[in-house]
């Protein structure tokens, strides 16, 4: 791989000779702008991958390259822009993880001169910045990130209907291409973390500064982050039907590449809500790590405290009945979404349980808490809390999770198995049909979710077919 | 130390222009300095105070102010309008072709033996269906629902089997399902079980039927693509009932898994793979699918890295003669060299050999070896006025592509120094004060290209 011989020296000629193409390039959108800024994409382009010995883009050729994902209006411009940062944070990460030969044991390295879409170094510099009137065209700061994902849920719950245009696309682009730069600064880290328990190496990711920022209200970005999620999937499978995609288009004014940003929203909806998963996840694995580290006594004051995100989405999940299902239906990491739904039960189980102490649960895991549900007074109670509805979703969703779970890791994977407990899937099949079978009998009016019956139908399927 | 260790230039460059302002701000300013700047001013004022009185003499003087004031309009509009025809700047239409023209009538989405597949069929009598009511009537109903909710791919992992009318009916569902969400779960579930394999070598799924590469060709054609596109992106029919053939997304992203997963089942010929590759490049030149153009980046890569070594070699050469015929030669030409994205060995190999036959048939033919291709170019006199600039341009941009992913490069000395004599012609031959069009075009990417690293 190219990764390893970086090759950053010998570059300010290349630097001047290419930036020189954007030199006539001014804000207006002209044909020979255009050309222009595609140019210098292809001149980037050429001289980072193609020669055998391709150097990374110096810090102001690939700031450059930022700048036209975030102001170009044209298609052409935005598909090329965003596919080469793609492309660059693949082939010259900037962190990335080194193994030594004689130790086995991985090191990290850091190239911290390295262009970053990010300014998260110094808050003071943010300030300074924006008090000195620079505009947001540059790298982004903490509210940089805030705002974007403000400008997608506007867009998303329909508060902001004139925006679904390029910019629309072009938020939704810039947002995935940062959660990729996010995950490229963090996994390496983690790599490293989990070898050393060396916790400022997570600390000083961009992850962990981005969310501990004091510039930021933290919550409230998760909140629109959630949002968003549930949102963009009501949008793409058409059921937010006021704000129904297709015929906004057609009464927007068919510009040039009309059909051609209809066919680009279709997959960019999807692959945005795949980006918010994993940003979602990423922040998930990042407190877990941080409540490991604060039991070894690693973190200082100055890591302040942060509120886990699986407690926000678990309240979100509780306070808005109305965000459960889109949720659970884009949600498809299944070790998280076991977690969260486990969590959503035990959550209720131990209000049910102060009141009056059914016996002892191991409701930390799925199957633990099937054992709760098996006996039917718990369930009743259970029911008085939350709607049937409700437990049937969670349920049917924690069951999916659980049976991914159990055929990606068929070999025993001992960290997959915290979630599900120590239950054979045969069990967990078992266990569902008896909850869905006391349910109805619990209520009979029931009517049962269409999610709940394929539900039902898996468990009773994978049980015949292992009696057979 | 390391002596490659990087440099921060960054830094540098800060350094290097403070001191200079630095400089300028804490120099002594004596009083000569001050009166040499009064004086300046001064006279600055006077000069100001005559050019002023002139004006106003000049309009005061002018009676027919109106008249006078067309005809000078006249003469620069005139003006303007000669130099347009010297320039001849006529627009040189930007790349674009239209790929996909006449659809046909997909398939009737119609799969009788669906509701009685083993997966179902099995259930009927389960004492569970009590609560969920299957019949074979509502059978495909169900299934829509066990495919958008994703158990059918995790059902048919744990199975270890997929029947073939699952199979088929999936895969119909990408090529040809209006219903947008259907076709992403049936894409979804192929990808699932494509690659899966990969994971655990333990439980191979048995997948009973497989796609052949005829049925994907034949939804391209139903989507409307031809392999002889039309030329001018001037041509787009907008005749009534065209629909952006939206399953397009799902084919590509099909195609990509089946390249990724050879190591099970090799679904396609080398013959039909390297055709895959000329497609997809093709489609790259349509503008109304520019969005896809990841997506499209990542199939190609993928059927690139179908291919074994040994198979490589020969086939991307073949690649690159039947697209070079393919491919109008114009802005065209340059759009698909760039669209092949370079990042690893086989794509830089494939743009190199794209860039090169393209040459070759620019020049009719006429030169067999690569020393004479450059020969052709370095003979060309730019200074000609007869010279077409704007081919000229052409070459410059396929010579680069060519040459900067060359194997060895500088194994080949004499296509080297070639080069660099077809690169110093465009760029000291053809004056900055040159008017034909393209002319500063060649100028200044021939000197970029002579001033970057590879070429010194």
């Amino acid at each position: 791989m190219e990764k390893t011989n970086h090759k950053r020296s010998n570059r300010t000629g290349i630097e001047e000779n290419i930036l020189a193409i954007l030199e006539s390039t001014e804000a207006k959108d002209t044909r020979d702008t255009n050309d222009d800024r595609i140019a210098f994409i292809e001149a980037v382009r050429a001289a980072s991958f193609i020669p055998e010995n391709g150097t990374a883009p110096t810090y102001k050729m690939h700031e450059a390259v930022f700048h036209i994902l975030r102001v170009g209006k044209s298609l052409e411009l935005i598909m090329s822009s965003y596919q080469l940062l793609i492309e660059l944070n693949k082939h010259f990460p900037r962190v990335h993880v080194s193994k030594s030969s004689s130790t086995d044991s991985h090191e990290l390295i850091i190239f911290n001169e390295d262009w970053s879409p990010f300014v998260l170094s110094s808050e003071t510099v943010c300030s300074e910045r924006q008090a000195a009137g620079g505009n947001s065209i540059g790298p982004l700061d903490y509210s940089g990130f805030t705002l974007l994902i403000q400008e997608l849920y506007e867009v998303v719950n329909g508060t902001n209907f004139q925006a679904i245009d390029t910019k629309y696309l072009r938020n939704m682009l810039l947002l995935q291409y940062l959660v990729n730069v996010l995950e490229g600064d963090l996994l390496p880290r983690k790599i490293v973390y989990e070898e050393t328990s060396n916790w400022n190496l997570l600390r000083e990711s961009l992850l962990n500064m981005l969310l501990g920022s004091r510039r930021i209200n933290y919550k409230v970005l998760m909140k629109d982050c959630l949002s968003c999620f549930s949102g963009l999937y009501q949008v793409h499978a058409g059921i937010n039907n006021d704000h129904g995609c297709s015929e906004n288009y057609v009464t927007k004014p068919s510009e040039d590449c009309y059909p051609a940003l209809a066919f680009a929203l279709l997959d960019a909806e999807k692959s945005t809500c795949v980006a918010i998963q994993k940003l979602l996840t990423m922040i998930m694995e990042l407190d877990t790590s941080k409540k490991n580290a604060d039991m070894l006594g690693h973190t200082t004051r100055a890591d302040g405290v942060r509120t886990p995100l699986m407690e926000i989405i678990v309240d979100a999940l509780n306070y808005e009945r109305d965000i459960v299902s889109p949720f659970l239906q884009v949600f498809s990491e299944p070790k998280w979404k076991l977690e969260i739904i486990v969590q959503y039960f035990s959550k209720y189980i131990t209000k049910v349980r102060t009141r009056r102490s059914n016996g002892p649960i191991d409701d930390a895991t799925f199957d633990g808490i099937l054992k709760y549900f098996s006996k039917s007074i718990n369930l009743k109670n259970f029911l008085k809390k939350i709607s049937t509805d409700i437990v049937q979703l969670l349920l049917a969703h924690a069951f999916q999770a659980h049976l991914s779970i159990s055929s990606q890791y068929i070999e025993g994977d001992v960290d997959s198995k915290e979630n599900v407990g120590n239950s054979s899937l045969v069990q967990i099949c078992k266990d569902i049909i008896c909850t869905f079978k006391s349910l109805s009998a619990i209520d009979e009016n029931i009517e049962i979710l269409p999610m709940a019956k394929e539900a039902l139908f898996a468990a009773a399927t994978i049980l015949a077919m292992s009696n057979s | 130390m390391d002596f490659d260790a990087p440099l921060d230039f960054e830094n540098e460059d800060k350094l290097v222009n403070q001191p200079v302002v630095n400089k300028k701000r804490k120099k002594v300013i004596g009083l000569d300095d001050l009166l040499t700047d009064h004086y300046k001013q001064k006279s600055k004022l006077i000069e100001k105070e005559k050019k002023r009185a002139k004006a106003s003499k000049n309009y005061n003087s002018d009676e027919d102010e109106s008249g006078k004031e067309a005809l000078l309009s006249n003469i620069v509009n005139n003006c303007q309008n000669q130099m347009q025809d010297i320039s001849g700047e006529e627009e040189i239409p930007d790349w674009g072709l239209q790929v996909f023209g006449n659809q046909k009538t997909p398939p009737p989405l119609d799969f009788p033996q669906l509701g009685s597949c083993k997966l179902l069929r099995s259930f009927l009598n389960n004492e569970v269906n009590s609560l969920v009511e299957l019949t074979a009537e509502n059978g495909e109903t169900f299934l829509e629902g066990l495919l958008i909710n994703g158990w059918l791919s995790k059902l048919v992992i744990t199975r270890g089997h997929v029947e073939k009318s699952i199979a088929t009916w999936t895969f119909n569902l990408i090529l040809y399902s209006s219903q947008e969400e259907l076709m992403a779960s049936a894409c979804d579930f192929w990808c699932a079980i494509l690659s899966y394999k990969n994971k655990v070598d333990a439980l191979p799924t048995k997948i009973d039927w497989f796609p052949s590469y005829s049925e994907l060709n034949r939804a391209l054609s139903i989507y409307g693509f031809s392999a002889n596109f039309s030329t001018t992106a001037e041509s787009v029919n907008t005749n009534s009932g065209y629909r952006e053939p939206q399953n397009l997304i799902g084919w590509i992203k099909f195609t990509a898994a089946c390249c990724q997963a050879r190591s099970k089942k090799s679904i396609l010929l080398t013959k039909e793979a390297e055709e895959l590759v000329e497609i997809l490049t093709c489609i790259f030149l349509d503008r109304r699918f520019l969005a896809l153009s990841v997506l499209l980046s990542e199939c190609i890569q993928s059927v690139i890295n179908y291919f074994t070594d040994q198979e490589w070699n020969t086939s991307c050469q073949k690649i690159a003669k039947s697209l070079a015929c393919r491919v109008p030669r114009d802005l065209n030409c340059l759009r698909t060299v760039d669209c092949i994205a370079g990042v690893n060995n086989r794509t830089k190999h494939l743009r190199s050999a794209v860039a090169y036959q393209i040459l070759v048939v620019c020049f009719n033919n006429e030169a067999t070896r690569e020393e004479e291709i450059l020969n052709l170019l370095i003979n060309i006199n730019v200074k000609d006025r007869n010279c077409d600039l704007f081919k000229m341009y052409i070459y410059l941009v396929l010579t680069e592509n060519w040459l900067l992913a060359y194997p060895n490069l500088e194994e080949k000395p004499v296509l080297n120094e070639m080069w660099g004599v077809f690169l110093r012609n465009c760029s000291c031959q053809i004056s900055s004060t040159d008017m034909r069009p393209f002319a500063s075009k060649v100028r200044n990417k021939a000197s970029f290209l002579l001033q970057s690293p590879a070429n010194k």
